[in-house]
C-alpha cells in the first residue's frame, strides 16, 4: 500500500524503467498549465511546459520564440501590434 | 505600394518591429530588403510599408543604404562576421615523447619491484637463521 500522501491523484504517476529491469512507478508534481497569448488567450507555440527546476536548466532560445513578444504573445498578436505601430506613424 | 525604396515595418520573424527599404523587387511577392534589418528576401506580407520613399538605386549595395539610413537617423543594423578560431592541432612527435616516458617509468617501477622482493627474501633468510640460532642456543 503507498504512503497516504501518494494515494490521492496530486501527483500524476510516471512508469520507469530501472537498471535492474524491473518498472517502477514513480510519483512526480504534476506540469504547469500551457502557456498562453496575453491578448488573444491562445496556446503558445515553442513555449515548452516543464517544472520550474527544468526550465532553468534549458537555454533562453529553447524557452520561447525568437521575436519581439516571443513568450508573451501569438504570431497573429504580434502582426496586429506592428501593423498597428506602423499605421498610427502614417 | 511596394517599390524599389520603401521604407517599410517588418512584422515578423526576428525582425519583427525593424525599419527596412525595399532594395530589390525579386518577383510578385519576394522583396530583397536592408536597413534595420538583415539584408535578406522576404515575403511582401511580412511587410507593412510606410509612407515615406528613399531614392536608392536597385540592388543598391550595404553601405549606400546605411548612409541612407543615417542621414534619416534610423537604425541601422550591422553584423560582425564571426571570428573563426584555429583548433590545436595534435603534434604526433610529442605523443611519442610522452609514450617513451611512460614505459621508462614502468620499466623502473619494475626494476624497483624486483628490488624490493630481493630483499624481502634477504630479510627472511636472515630471519631464519636468527631464529635457528636462538633454537641452537
Amino acid at each position: 500500500m503507498p504512503a497516504p500522501n501518494k494515494r490521492s491523484r496530486t501527483f500524476r504517476r510516471v512508469y520507469r524503467k530501472v537498471p535492474g529491469g524491473k518498472t517502477v512507478l514513480h510519483y512526480k508534481k504534476r506540469k504547469p498549465s500551457k502557456a498562453k497569448c496575453g491578448k488573444c488567450k491562445a496556446i503558445l507555440k515553442g513555449v515548452p511546459r516543464e517544472r520550474p527546476y527544468k526550465m532553468r536548466t534549458m537555454a533562453k532560445t529553447k524557452k520561447r520564440p525568437e521575436r519581439p513578444y516571443g513568450g508573451a504573445l501569438c504570431s497573429k498578436c504580434t502582426r496586429e501590434v506592428f501593423k498597428e505601430k506602423a499605421r498610427s506613424k502614417k | 505600394m511596394i517599390e524599389i525604396g520603401r521604407l517599410a515595418i517588418k512584422t515578423a520573424g526576428r525582425d519583427a518591429g525593424c525599419k527596412c527599404v525595399v532594395v530589390e523587387i525579386l518577383d510578385n511577392n519576394y522583396v530583397l530588403i536592408d536597413g534595420g534589418t538583415r539584408r535578406r528576401k522576404c515575403n511582401i506580407i511580412h511587410l507593412e510599408p510606410l509612407n515615406e520613399v528613399i531614392k536608392i538605386k536597385k540592388g543598391a549595395s550595404h553601405e549606400e543604404v546605411n548612409a541612407e539610413f543615417k542621414k534619416l537617423k534610423l537604425e541601422v543594423r550591422e553584423t560582425k562576421p564571426k571570428e573563426t578560431k584555429d583548433r590545436p592541432k595534435k603534434v604526433r612527435k610529442e605523443k611519442k615523447k610522452i609514450e617513451e616516458k611512460g614505459d621508462k617509468g614502468k620499466k623502473k617501477a619494475k626494476k624497483e619491484g624486483k628490488k624490493k622482493s630481493e630483499v624481502k627474501k634477504e630479510e627472511k633468510l636472515s630471519d631464519k637463521l636468527t631464529k635457528e640460532g636462538k633454537k641452537n642456543k
